[in-house]
């Protein structure tokens, strides 16, 4: 097999130079929060980690997280000792800023790691695909928003997502995959979401026999078993014993937030609100009642805690029951198909239904589905018809994360650079496929991705010079309900990828005209 | 490197692109792997892709790293009294649109006075008027000096980027499919050339990141160096001109222009000057004087004062006269020293050895013109004699660097000119070659180099380091990688001298930055490794000006029956 250029690792050279030349680019009160966690896990016991709240920024992520600041802080004190004190609020000295974006950039190593194993578990024609997928997650503006201008570690985290899906792959990874779940899960919670898929496949593939569903394999499961309660005993053990779990339970599980953020994440609940914004001008006409409260609360713009002036109200539990629903349905298939590439769709489509359908989902929880999804995006042409939209939106709706003037052309450049460069070249490389494709379905996927140019051009400078400072939700409401849009297009597309029942009617049609 | 086999899958569009590419992927196979990062990045786009495709990712992605840079600190930020190169073009534009056009060479000369010709003063003008719609305080006369609005930097900094994209960046474009294409280079290579031409560290750090508009005129120079690819001598004199009136360094290359185009160049230049003339004429009728706070009669003219005794200073063109002497007086300062700052040339590296500035001025003026025509004389004889397209890079890079090296009053910054016509060989004949690619390495990794002193001053070692390794790894040179020497087919000898010699200067180069970060110089000696640095860069910058005037001799044949005779001979040289 002759080497495919260019390398990830070349690729990674290049990106890291980008990257360091961000460094004195916006940071969000995230890097705050960062820099109180490294104070907080290597000035205090261990046993104050999870009640320190000097800063308003408490530590809210599992403990393997907790130790890895813990681990870095010791290198950040030669660095700068002074950011380490938990009353030092709001610290940024340059050698700070420096250390912890230059963190960021170290820990992504991670991964690089994890996509050169994604590269070189693909064989034949398809290596050319996987590595471009490869490179199409290292250089993702998701990672670049989110993580070296923002400030976070998903690069890192998601290196261990993508790690733990690739040792998947064969039949003797699957017990670390397992495991390597579990320690992410004791990362950051959030990928909890993903937590459904893997249940199943594991259930199917390693506890079950594979050739039948009622013969139990004993040993695997206590193996299982045993290294997921030893991984847990690990991250939570040490509070377990002098319980503290409920209150970090508290502290990882703030329950009393909105059902949206205070910028509307684009998934289903953003499409609701904005349509219940629309009847709040229809309802008196149609003699629909609407809820004067709430309408102050609208009238404020976007606000975290949302109320519905005429639709409905939603309640955890609903949002709880419908992601349940939309995730049981790729379930089941994967369960009666264990496929890797089954998993990967049915790890993407739990992604898609807690993001479209979960409580107070940040926008930043799209990477849980591009990411993903990129890996399988390259299948043939029906995956990549439904990646694209969501390639789009999800980007696009990262937009309103980095509001500064200078970063603008940083976030809009790099994104439609990285837009072109890979919608062009996944073209290239997806194999058409063999079903029928989905009635017009990628017409509208070009008409939509058409749209996010005006739209943009209107959010970010048409509006500001038609109305100042007023209206200033209108922006951020047109933006996430047009990602929403997408989000929900490319869902459904993906969906009736996984469902092809009306093509296989098709396909047997056609089957029957040609004969 | 077959595509994707599609024998199962019938793909739904079968395009006729994907029937060409293999026809193309075949002779393509047999150009081995790529030799360097730069090359591999673009790797893909060999074959069928259309320029429609390559060329906006690439704007784009040189683009980014254009605007990254700029987010980094820029030449007197927060340094008063003075503040830098900032406050300087920033006050050019308030002053251009604050006081009338006949007093804009008079004023202030202290605080940044407009010293540079008068395209940069219209350029001014322009970007003031549009940067009074966004924020009027930021050009406002004598209130807004020293101004560090954090908005201010953002439009900026978009200015040099905009100017940029205008000028240079479709300059650049042209020149390098041009040059290209009269080598018969194929338009991939052209590609890779265009990204690393694009990627010029020094380019960047000098415009983007410490601040100044060296583009623009880059970009006429360039534009004049593709009209004359094409023929266009008249277009090539109006662009030379435009560069020329844009900043008066631009005359480096003027004698390799007017060895070409002469007239068109006089005519386009009376056109350059023709708004601040009849400015003057008009501010004159209404009685605006260019020197508002003198009180008494003019004082004589700063030079030429005899000019005066033959005027009549009543005359109606006794103003524009005056004008135009004072514009001269301002642009090129004869009443400054030999050098100013420490600059990588000859004067600067000679003075550590014998102190210059105990000779007169006049004599040292003298010598100085004496060697820059002795330096520029053999460049241009050729061209003269044989006037061939191919040869225009070199003739223009060997005349810069004689002007660099041996002129009055030159700046760190100017190495910028002898690079660019430098490094936009990497397009011609063998361009990506081992040869030229480690020579115009060099020349530009030595030329950011030099410039390290300028912006160390201002805390941008970060982005320094980041963008000249950065290059460096694109291109394949030291200190990332020595795939840029032991080329097959060249004499051994040549190959380990230029190694040898390049490797020693990688290896001062990487031991002064070792020395200069963690070493203090000796009390008595506080300029040491500024010095070093000069001398360094001086010997280096001479190297690459005898390898420009040695590939001149040899591209244009004039020794070839010597040549043919005594094939040493010539290499000899390099």
């Amino acid at each position: 097999m002759t080497e495919i250029h260019p390398s990830l690792a070349q690729c990674a050279v290049v990106a890291a130079a980008l990257k360091i030349l961000l460094f004195p680019a916006y940071k969000s009160t995230d890097f705050e929060v960062h820099r109180n966690w490294l104070a907080i896990t290597h000035s205090l016991p261990i046993w104050d980690w999870y009640y320190e709240k000097t800063s308003e920024w408490t530590l809210d992520y599992p403990p393997f997280f907790a130790y890895f600041e813990c681990s870095m802080s010791q290198i950040a004190r030669l660095v700068d000792p002074a950011m380490l004190r938990v009353y030092n609020l709001g610290y940024d000295s340059w050698q700070t800023v420096y250390f912890q974006r230059f963190s960021v950039i170290v820990s992504e190593l991670v991964l690089l790691y994890a996509l050169q194993m994604f590269i070189d578990s693909a064989h034949g024609t398809s290596r050319r695909a996987a590595q471009a997928a490869a490179i199409s997650i290292l250089l993702s503006p998701g990672l670049l928003i989110i993580d070296h201008i923002h400030f976070q570690y998903n690069g890192c985290m998601y290196g261990i997502l993508i790690a733990s899906l690739v040792l998947a792959r064969h039949k003797s990874g699957l017990l670390v995959s397992g495991l390597v779940f579990a320690a992410l899960l004791c990362m950051k919670h959030i990928y909890a979401y993903l937590a459904p898929a893997y249940f199943v496949f594991l259930l199917r593939t390693y506890c079950l026999s594979p050739r039948s569903i009622y013969k139990i394999q004993f040993f695997n499961c206590v193996k299982l078993g045993s290294g997921i309660a030893a991984i847990l005993g690990l991250a939570f053990g040490p509070f377990a014993l002098k319980g503290q779990i409920p209150q970090i339970l508290s502290r990882l599980f703030p329950f009393s937030r909105g059902l949206c953020h205070a910028y509307w994440a684009p998934n289903v609940w953003a499409m609701y609100s904005f349509m219940d914004r629309l009847l709040i001008t229809v309802a008196p006409r149609v003699g629909l009642s609407v809820n004067q409260e709430a309408l102050k609360s609208v009238t404020r713009g976007l606000v975290g805690d949302t109320s519905f002036a005429v639709l409905p109200e939603v309640t955890p539990r609903m949002c709880f029951a419908l992601t349940l629903l939309f995730q049981a349905i790729p379930l089941t298939k994967l369960f009666l198909w264990p496929t890797w590439d089954t998993f990967i769709g049915a790890v993407t489509l739990c992604g898609y239904a807690s993001f479209l359908f979960g409580w107070h989902v940040h926008e930043k929880a799209i990477l849980l589905v591009i990411i993903p999804f990129s890996l399988i995006a390259l299948r043939d042409r029906r995956h990549l018809s439904a990646f694209r939209p969501l390639a789009v939106a999800g980007h696009v709706s990262l937009f309103p994360l980095l509001f500064t003037p200078a970063e603008f052309p940083i976030k809009t450049v790099y994104t439609i650079f990285w837009l072109m460069l890979f919608l062009v070249m996944f073209d290239r490389l997806a194999p058409a496929s063999n079903r029928q494709r989905f009635f017009l379905f990628d017409r509208f996927s070009t008409l939509y991705i058409a749209i996010s140019i005006p739209l943009i051009a209107y959010c970010s400078l048409v509006h500001g010079v038609v109305f100042g400072n007023r209206y200033e939700f209108l922006p951020l409401m047109f933006m996430s309900s047009y990602s929403a849009v997408g989000v929900v297009g490319s869902w459904l597309g993906f969906m009736g990828g996984v469902f092809h029942v009306i093509d296989n009617i098709r396909v047997v049609g056609q089957d029957c005209i040609e004969k | 490197m077959a595509a994707p086999s599609s024998a199962a899958h019938k793909p739904r569009r079968k395009t006729k692109k994907t029937a060409t590419y293999d026809a193309i992927a075949k002779p393509e196979a047999l150009v081995r792997t790529p030799s360097f990062p730069l090359a591999a990045f673009l790797w893909p786009a060999r074959g069928s892709v259309s320029q429609w495709e390559v060329l906006p990712l690439i704007l784009m992605a040189v683009g980014l790293f254009r605007w990254a840079a700029g987010l980094w600190g820029y030449s007197g930020f927060q340094a008063p009294p003075m503040f830098g190169d900032f406050e300087a073009q920033r006050h050019w534009m308030e002053i251009t649109t604050q006081l009338p056009i006949s007093q804009w060479y008079f004023h202030d000369f202290e605080w940044w006075g407009l010293d540079y010709p008068p395209l940069t003063a219209y350029h001014s003008w322009l970007l003031g008027k549009i940067g009074a719609i966004i924020d009027p305080t930021w050009f406002e006369l004598f209130a807004s000096r020293g101004s560090h609005d954090p908005t201010l930097k953002i439009y900026m900094r978009a200015t040099v980027i905009v100017s940029e994209y205008l000028i240079y960046i479709p300059a650049a474009v042209i020149f390098v499919r041009r040059y290209s294409r009269l080598f018969g280079v194929a338009p991939w290579t052209a590609w890779v050339a265009l990204v690393a031409i694009l990627m010029q560290p020094a380019t960047i750090l000098i415009d983007h990141i410490h601040f100044q508009y060296n583009t623009v005129m880059l970009g006429f120079v360039l534009s004049s160096m593709s009209s004359m690819l094409a023929g266009r001598h008249m277009w090539a004199a109006v662009f030379f001109v435009a560069a020329l009136g844009f900043k008066q360094m631009a005359l480096y290359y003027a004698p390799a222009v007017f060895a070409i185009i002469a007239i068109a160049t006089v005519i386009s230049f009376a056109i350059l000057i023709l708004p601040i003339v009849l400015g003057t004429l008009y501010d004159a009728s209404r009685g605006i004087d260019s020197q508002p706070d003198l009180d008494g009669p003019h004082p004589p003219l700063p030079i030429f004062p005899q000019l005066a005794e033959y005027l009549d200073t009543n005359a109606i063109y006794y103003p524009v006269v005056e004008q135009l002497v004072q514009m001269v007086h301002r642009v090129f300062p004869f009443s400054r020293g030999l050098f100013e700052d420490k600059v990588a040339n000859f004067w600067c590296a000679i003075n550590v050895v014998i102190k210059m500035r105990k000779y007169p001025a006049v004599l040292l003026q003298r010598i100085s013109l004496a060697a820059t025509l002795a330096a520029i004389a053999p460049a241009n004889f050729i061209l003269l004699v044989r006037p061939r397209k191919q040869l225009l890079p070199y003739a223009f890079a060997a005349t810069a660097w004689g002007f660099f090296m041996f002129s009055y009053q030159v700046h760190e910054k100017s190495a910028l000119l002898p690079l660019l016509p430098m490094t936009v060989l990497l397009a011609g004949n063998q361009g990506l070659g081992k040869d030229i690619r480690a020579w115009v390495g060099f020349a530009n990794l030595l030329g950011a180099w030099t410039m390290f002193p300028l912006l160390s001053r201002v805390d941008l070692k970060v982005p320094y380091a980041v963008l000249t390794l950065l290059w460096a790894y694109l291109l394949g040179l030291p200190p990332t990688s020595t795939s840029a020497y032991f080329q097959e087919g060249q004499s051994p000898w040549l190959q380990w001298s230029t190694a040898i010699v390049h490797g020693a200067f990688y290896l001062l180069m990487i031991v002064w930055h070792g020395l200069a970060q963690f070493v203090t110089p000796p009390a008595d000696k506080p300029d040491l490794w500024v010095v070093a640095n000069v001398g360094i860069g001086a010997a280096g910058f001479m190297l690459c000006y005898f390898w420009c005037l040695a590939k001149l001799v040899q591209e244009s044949g004039i020794l070839a029956r010597n040549a043919s005779q005594s094939p040493g001979g010539n290499k000899k040289t390099q």
